[in-house]
């Protein structure tokens, strides 16, 4: 290709209302290349993507592709242009056959107005022998995984004969061996030629796959060249803005007798005779695959998910946990993976979501409540957790991803509790509020003398935090890894 | 592939559905000693089921766009009464019903293109704008115009329409009852859609609508367009269904159609549709519709008094929607 | 004052509206819209709504619609009425016909409450979506009302009971603003200074997140809709003495007209908003307006609906346009989308 770059934009500013979203922000995109587009939430990515669809306007700057400068980006423009974006939530039709979802947007394009089965056929066809996967066209869309969907996704944006696929945090609702097969096909696209833009705020994603990275805070671009120009230290400096030490968990003082013990508990065909013990003041990782029954068992602890044999020994007690509030009698606490639709309220306030789960505390009779003591009991947790907002009245979902975290978190730490269950504590968290998080989990553990379980499958996390790590695979465990033992590798070894 | 075929085959609801009709009819065929059976019956069905079918579709093309229409029943009263009452006032449709037709579909069409023009533009739950809009209509109908009953000087042809007939037919003791023609208007119409929802891009884009909106948007749908002309159409086909049923009762009454929405929206669910949009057939809501049309009609025979007739329809809808709920959470944790 | 105007521009808006009603009413009929009797109408008139309309805020509040509330109230106080005409006949009977209300009376609200909790457990225990179980249950109960008694209306109440919905309290106040009154302040205590309330708004929210907080939300729902039962129980029996009889389809407009009132005090049916006085706001605002048209007399009550509709969509369409508390529904739907 005759020219250097694919996509050039140079003094890109745009503002909402007065405010600045983009500031002078200059970017480009190589033909054939990986590039990487990081930054923490509100940093003015998703801004940015907006402008080179089409979707915003922007109020200053040049934007030049393929050596043509482009005056007015419009929606149909950039996709005549060879532009895709695959947004996070994969724009694609769950009541619908993947053939129809891979056929629709072209037909639309093309302005066709009668449904000819055979040629919605041939395009669904061709676009899955692009990448050359196999998935059955009838099959109905909701029902595949999201790895499948995602791929469907990425089919269909192949048929508008794609020069540049922009993808939006496309690694967020996937586990690791399906972000292997994701990088997989994004290499095999850059080989075809085409430029991926990847946007992500995880740090060992975007070492492993791209070429060239561009780094935004607060509507700046900070970084932008080469990947193997930067260190991963490099890396969290520029997108937090500060210098991030590192934090092992090294735990103070752990009780000698389990608070509490599993033993031989199944549930059904999602996990199968799980043994462990967790004592007071350490913090045991659960890690494995998505499917491997992790989630599963973090449920059954909490009374959401009925195990059909074995026991739970809790302070030496054998115990049946049936509901959500029998655990939380049980002084067991559990912070779900899904923060938008398992953890908060989003339009409610932040003070009345910490207060979830203590409202019988708070109303001292069980009936009667007092706004007043609600706000201010909330208060003192916003100020602990330095949650950043002005006033709990707020409705939770102004706040950060992190922030809304440190919510679900403050609202179990207001319970008295003696094992706290964490389940991806950090997935959708940027760098910064993720240290903070962990930061709190080690004083729990070792001020509070809290039990703690971290179930996740960010390895790094595991291991940065966890005192013992069980691996689970295929809903039985397989490897039990002691303090001594636990590192990345190992992990990796046991399940693969 | 064909195992997988016959799987999502038998995983629809419309194959449940019809499972359950046929087992229904048999039941009731061997309870009543053949009765129902009975060459009266049998057309006497088919014409309680013209009406209410021809609603169903009208509900099941919101449906179907994730829509919640409360409205399509003050529509057609609106339609049927305004048009009556201007061919009555000028002596129109003494021999040819078309201008009555006409009018209604026209009225209907205006009414739900006001419907079509607040869900589109202002983006708001289409149920609550629906009830808005009927009992607006409502009060424009029998408030503001004053619409009144009209049953004896109903304009000839609309008298013919109603009373016309394909066929005779004769029970065992030679009693004489016709199958009214307007069941050809229920068929073509079930056709016309069915055509429209699986053969069109217009249709697509209801389902597409249906099952994710934002999405659709990005697909390069005119969802707002597309919205605007659907509840237009849904409005016509309202004002066309109440001149049927104005022409099949031989009357045309403001208030006959009021809580109407209240059965057929049950007996679309019932068919298979989702009330959070994106699924829904013709052939399932027909079959619901004949379910239910089936079990009311045949109470009589039945040895049950007709004041059952609505504790059983309510019990019927109940029961279906009990078993699809119960299947649906099945299916979840399967 | 300038703060409670803040923070609910949603009242003072329907403020405006009850003046603009108001207002427009004495431009045109300033004689019969300030005499006492027309007043007397208007709190006469409300009650038996407006007590069914904070009734179904409580499902409403927690994201549920209920359309069986008229159906069950009257199937409810037809049974009452049956009772009351086996066992009392005003002119024959000896003694006091007290015993047998109360005993009628309690009978009503045990039907209610049953009916409250089969409503419950379809949307909880079988996951039935709320307008489906509720729609089903209403046919229900109407075709047992009506096979009960072919359609038929049951009078032959006794007086002391048909009195209620025409005599005062301590001379001046009708017996049904009284009630009205107490049910609505119970249903305010209950939203704003219980643990229950703050559970309500919270499950309407985010069903699952709520769980997920140690809350036994299915309990909170089906309390919710026993509530509703409840309260349209008292506003049946309202209705039924008012009428002196009972009838399988009384009130049939009411459902619409409630649902009505609700979305327009900007209690939404997507749940986790609502305020009582803004639903004691538009139940007056409504009846404000029926009465209005009533004072007319060449025009018929169904002006009134004409009016209602084109507020109520007036005030949806505004309500897009300033975001006004209470309408945080937009931001919702944003948030589950992203």
């Amino acid at each position: 290709m005759a020219e250097e770059y694919l996509l050039q934009m140079s003094g890109i500013c745009k503002s909402f209302a007065g405010v600045h979203a983009l500031d002078h922000v200059n970017f480009h995109v190589r033909p054939g290349k990986v590039m990487c587009l990081a930054g923490e939430n509100g940093c003015g990515k998703s801004t940015l993507v907006k402008i080179i669809s089409g979707v915003y306007t922007r109020d200053e700057g040049k934007v030049v592709f393929e050596g043509n400068e482009i005056t007015k980006i419009t929606p149909a423009e950039a996709t005549r242009l060879g532009i895709q974006v695959i947004y996070q939530d994969l724009s694609i039709f769950p009541n619908l056959t993947v053939m129809e979802n891979l056929a629709i947007n072209s037909e639309i394009t093309d302005g066709r107005k009668i449904v000819n089965r055979k040629r919605w056929e041939e395009t669904a066809k061709t676009a899955l022998s692009k990448i050359d996967c196999k998935i059955d066209l009838y099959a109905k869309m909701g029902e595949l995984s999201v790895a499948d969907k995602q791929l469907v996704a990425i089919c269909r944006a192949l048929l508008f004969n794609a020069k540049l696929i922009i993808m939006d945090e496309p690694t967020t609702a996937l586990t690791k061996r399906e972000v292997e097969a994701l990088f997989n096909t994004v290499r095999q696209l850059r080989d075809q030629g085409i430029a991926i833009m990847f946007i992500s705020h995880k740090t060992e994603e975007i070492f492993e796959i791209s070429d060239d990275v561009c780094i935004m805070r607060n509507g700046k671009n900070v970084f932008e060249g080469p990947t193997k120009d930067l260190t991963p230290r490099d890396f969290a400096y520029y997108m937090t803005g500060r210098e991030l030490t590192d934090d092992h968990f090294i735990p103070k003082k752990i009780s000698k007798e389990p608070v509490l013990k599993v033993e031989h508990l199944s549930a059904g065909r999602y996990y199968n005779d799980v043994s462990f013990e967790l004592h007071k003041g350490e913090i045991l990782g659960i890690t494995g695959l998505l499917g491997s029954g992790r989630t599963e068992l973090a449920l059954s602890l909490f009374g959401l998910l009925k195990p059909t044999s074995g026991t739970i020994n809790l302070r030496g007690r054998d115990v049946k946990i049936k509901s959500p509030m029998e655990a939380q009698k049980l002084k067991i606490g559990y912070v779900p993976e899904d923060r938008l639709t398992e953890g908060l309220c989003m339009a409610q306030s932040i003070a009345d979501n910490i207060e979830l789960a203590s409202l019988k505390r708070i109303s001292g009779n069980g009936f009667t409540l007092n706004h007043k003591k609600i706000f201010e009991d909330a208060a003192t947790w916003v100020k602990k957790f330095s949650i950043a907002t002005d006033d709990p009245h707020k409705y939770a979902q102004t706040l950060s991803g992190g922030n809304q975290q440190k919510i679900v978190l403050a609202k179990w730490l207001s319970n008295d509790l003696d094992v706290l269950i964490l389940n991806g504590p950090t997935v959708g968290v940027d760098i910064g509020a993720k240290q903070d998080i962990h930061h709190l989990v080690h004083q729990l553990a070792n001020d509070e003398g809290l039990a703690v379980i971290i179930i996740s499958d960010d390895l790094s996390e595991v291991v940065e935090n966890c005192s013992r790590v069980i691996v689970m695979k295929e809903g039985q465990i397989v490897g039990h890894l002691d303090a001594d033992e636990v590192s990345e590798a190992n992990i990796l070894q046991i399940i693969h | 592939m064909n195992k997988a075929k016959m799987k999502r085959m038998t995983r629809r609801t419309e194959f449940y559905m019809t499972i359950v009709l046929i087992l229904m009819i048999a039941i009731i065929g061997i309870v009543s000693g053949g009765n129902l059976f009975q060459a009266s019956m049998i057309v006497t069905i088919f014409r309680a089921m013209v009406v209410d079918g021809m609603f169903a579709l009208c509900s099941l093309l919101v449906m179907i766009s994730g829509g919640f229409d409360l409205s399509f029943p003050a529509i057609a009263a609106l339609a049927y009464s305004l048009s009556t009452t201007i061919c009555v006032n000028n002596g129109w449709c003494e021999t040819n019903p078309f201008m009555g037709f006409f009018l209604a579909v026209v009225i209907g069409a205006v009414l739900g293109m006001f419907n079509g023009w607040i869900i589109a533009n202002f983006k708001l739950n289409t149920m609550i704008v629906t009830l808005g809009t009927q009992t607006l209509f409502t009060g424009v109908s029998m408030g503001l115009l004053q619409m009144k009953e009209i049953t004896t000087t109903l304009p000839k042809s609309f008298n013919a329409v109603g009373v016309s007939y394909l066929f005779e037919v004769y029970n065992a003791n030679g009693q004489r009852s016709t199958m009214t023609s307007t069941i050809i208007l229920l068929i073509i119409m079930a056709a016309i859609v069915s055509f429209v929802l699986n053969k069109t891009m217009f249709g697509r884009s209801l389902y597409a609508i249906g099952g994710n909106e934002i999405s659709a948007e990005r697909a390069g749908y005119n969802v707002k367009r597309t919205k605007f002309i659907l509840y237009t159409v849904v409005g016509a086909l309202s004002g066309f269904v109440g001149m049927v049923r104005t022409c099949l009762a031989q009357q045309s009454i403001p208030k006959a159609l009021v809580g109407k929405e209240m059965t057929i929206i049950p007996a679309v669910i019932l068919g298979g549709a989702s009330i959070f949009g994106g699924e829904g057939t013709v052939y399932g809501t027909m079959i619901a519709v004949g379910l239910i049309t089936v079990v009311s009609n045949s109470m009589l025979l039945l040895g049950i008094g007709t004041q059952w007739q609505d504790f059983f329809n309510g019990l019927v809808i109940l029961v279906g929607i009990t078993v699809s709920a119960v299947q649906a959470k099945r299916q979840t944790k399967a | 004052m300038k703060n409670f105007a803040k923070n609910n521009r949603y009242t003072v808006m329907l403020f405006v509206w009850m003046a603009a009603v108001l207002l427009f009413f004495t431009i045109t009929k300033a004689s019969t819209l300030w005499q006492v009797s027309t007043w007397q109408g208007i709190v006469m008139q409300f009650p038996e709504f407006g007590v069914m309309t904070i009734g179904v805020m409580f499902p409403f509040i927690t994201g549920n619609i209920d359309m069986s509330f008229v159906a069950l109230g009257d199937f409810a106080t037809l049974i009452m009425a049956k009772y009351l005409n086996a066992h009392w006949v005003d002119g024959t009977s000896t003694g006091s016909p007290m015993g047998y209300i109360m005993t009628g009376i309690l009978i009503a609200m045990i039907i209610c409450i049953a009916g409250g909790i089969i409503n419950g457990l379809l949307i909880t225990k079988l996951g039935i979506p709320a307008v489906m179980a509720t729609i089903a249950m209403q046919l229900v109960w109407q075709g047992l009302s009506i096979a009960l008694t072919n359609g038929n209306t049951v009078s032959g109440l006794p007086e002391l009971y048909t009195e209620i919905g025409h005599s005062n309290v301590l001379g001046f106040i009708p017996y049904p603003l009284f009630i009205f009154i107490i049910m609505a302040v119970i249903a305010g205590l209950l939203l704003k200074f219980t643990v229950f309330g703050e559970k309500l708004y919270m499950c309407g929210t985010n069903v699952k997140a709520c769980h997920y907080s140690a809350i036994n939300t299915d309990r909170v729902i089906t309390v919710s809709f026993v509530l509703c039962a409840v309260w349209s129980c008292v506003g049946a029996l309202l209705m039924v003495s008012t009428m002196a009889s009972a009838k399988a389809d009384y009130g049939t407009s009411y459902v619409m007209r409630v649902i009505l009132i609700l979305v327009l005090a900007g209690v939404l049916p997507d749940g986790g908003t609502g305020k009582i006085h803004d639903v004691v706001l538009s139940v007056i605002i409504v009846q404000i307006i029926g009465s209005g048209v009533n004072m007319f007399s060449n025009l018929n009550a169904y002006y009134a609906n004409l009016i209602w509709g084109a507020l109520l969509l007036l005030v949806l369409i505004l309500s897009t346009k300033m975001g006004a508390d209470g309408f945080h529904f937009k931001k919702k739907k944003a948030a589950k989308a992203a």
